[in-house]
């Protein structure tokens, strides 16, 4: 039983980790840029979020409409600004240029907001559970996996069926080739990182509702959309959205086996699936 | 004579350190056929890529009714009616043929009439590989879809770069027929072509490149061999 329970939390969690994953699937798995970032990013809007809800007394909701106005601004603002000058075949040059930049957001915002954790207060459906047979199942995980699956319906269609997502794909395969054939890659790529960066808008808000959030957590967040979007596949949407419940799932089954063992479980899921199938779970060739 | 549709005039252009071309004069005029040739490295394919606003040139340099848009980028170049099937095909690779051509669709200039059933009916296979992944198709049939991509943009001036490169003889012919089709709708083409033969019977009017400038010029029916034969190679010698 103990198992199961593992298991359904476990997919639970990975409704939170697939809101990390999702923007670093259209990013890193489509556009081929490395946003080191990433997890800062999510990590900025949650403590901004945090100090709006407690200067204004703001609930959840109202934070998550502002984070995700915010997140698209921030997304805008990156790839004008660095993204968009060192954009090309070369992952390289975007990862040092992000990196860099990773490591002055985080120490900027321990400048501002100092190490504490904090979170946000969710109020009522923060507690609220429902019983399953034995089994009780929060309310507000069941939110999370339920927006989670939401955006990655959204998203994939996006990109499969849009005018926007054919643009983003020709623009990845190439660059110059899609600029000949009347699309401003500029444009789009801006436009898929506001759609990136706004995503992480959700997983901020319920990620400091479920549990806190304190300034060098971001790493964290990166990696697990990483490993997120490397299991499921490159460039597929609802590959990255399958990788976070593996992660969600490896995690939380490997917490039962030990609470010590939970996150090396996901990393050791991780190279296991490197090392067997390394275009990932939907991946091709 | 009508005002040309395109025009370039003393047109350089350099890669890096390296300059391909020494001030081209060059036009093309509504619904003509233009061929540019010359050997390997002559400046053939810079000077399309000048055109389309892939290399850096001054404004004055090149010329759309009139306009100087040298240096335009190739997206608005695309939306003032200039489109381009670019060496080497360029296309979207993991991207099925309708996806490949849609994009064109997307992005095309307001004005036009190509329809993907005007392509899939020029070119009835690629409507058999419509949901194929365009790497999967065979060297014509990537031309015919880079052909395609290039129409549904709805260009009034078409940019063919060699695209009877590594062809088999038969599909060339077919892709050529193709063409002769599209010029009689009206559109202006410029052909870059390594086959002179080829070249001369597809076109109206004919420009040979060496070494960055443009050494020949007139009407391709009326130019003799050895003149071809000089201005290709920088002296006497026969051209078969």
């Amino acid at each position: 039983m103990q198992w199961f329970d593992g298991l359904v939390q476990g997919v639970l969690l990975g409704g939170l980790y697939a809101q990390y994953a999702l923007g670093m699937a259209l990013m890193f798995g489509v556009m081929r840029i490395v946003n080191v970032t990433h997890g800062d990013l999510m990590i900025l809007l949650a403590l901004v979020g945090i100090s709006m809800a407690a200067r204004f007394g703001l609930g959840p909701w109202s934070v998550l409409v502002i984070l995700v106005a915010l997140g698209a601004a921030i997304g805008l603002v990156l790839q004008r600004v660095i993204l968009n000058r060192v954009v090309g075949s070369d992952p390289l040059p975007s990862l040092i240029a992000t990196f860099g930049l990773s490591i002055a957001l985080q120490n900027a915002m321990l400048e501002i907001w100092s190490a504490d954790t904090r979170s946000l207060d969710g109020g009522a459906i923060a507690q609220a559970s429902f019983q399953v047979g034995p089994m009780f199942v929060g309310v507000l995980p069941v939110i999370v996996l339920v927006t989670a699956t939401v955006l990655t319906g959204g998203l994939d269609t996006a990109v499969r069926y849009t005018r926007f997502g054919r643009a983003l794909r020709a623009a990845a395969a190439d660059v110059d080739a899609a600029a000949m054939t009347g699309i401003n890659p500029k444009s789009v790529y801006a436009a898929a990182t506001a759609i990136a960066v706004a995503i992480l808008g959700f997983a901020a808000v319920f990620q400091s509702v479920r549990a806190t959030v304190s300034p060098a957590d971001g790493p964290f967040q990166l990696i697990y959309a990483f490993e997120a979007v490397i299991i499921g596949g490159m460039g597929s949407i609802w590959g990255a959205f399958l990788g976070a419940m593996v992660l969600g799932v490896s995690q939380s089954v490997g917490f039962r086996i030990n609470p010590g063992f939970g996150v090396l479980a996901g990393h050791l899921v991780f190279l296991i699936v490197l090392a067997v199938r390394p275009q990932g779970i939907l991946g091709k060739e | 004579m009508n005002a040309p549709l395109l025009s370039t005039h003393g047109l350089v252009a350099r890669y890096d350190d390296f300059q391909a071309l020494y001030g081209v004069d060059f036009d093309i005029s509504f619904g003509e056929v233009v061929a540019l040739i010359g050997a390997n490295g002559a400046g053939k394919s810079t000077l399309l890529k000048s055109i389309m606003g892939l290399l850096r040139v001054a404004p004055e340099m090149v010329r759309l009714d009139g306009r100087p848009v040298g240096g335009a980028k190739p997206y608005t170049m695309v939306a003032s009616g200039v489109a381009i099937v670019p060496e080497g095909r360029r296309l979207f690779t993991g991207m099925t043929v309708e996806d490949n051509l849609r994009v064109a669709v997307d992005h095309a200039r307001s004005r036009g009439s190509w329809t993907l059933e005007k392509i899939f009916s020029l070119f009835p296979i690629l409507k058999e590989k419509q949901f194929v992944p365009v790497q999967l198709l065979s060297g014509g049939q990537q031309q015919m879809v880079a052909i395609g991509r290039a129409l549904l943009n709805q260009p009034r001036l078409l940019l063919c770069d060699e695209i009877s490169l590594g062809l088999a003889p038969k599909v060339v012919r077919e892709i050529y027929q193709s063409i002769e089709s599209i010029a009689r709708s009206g559109t202006a083409i410029v052909l870059v072509e390594q086959d002179v033969g080829l070249a001369q019977s597809a076109s109206g009017r004919l420009y040979c490149m060496l070494e960055g400038r443009i050494t020949l010029t007139g009407r391709s029916l009326d130019i003799q061999r050895a003149a071809i034969g000089e201005a290709y190679f920088g002296a006497p010698r026969a051209v078969v």
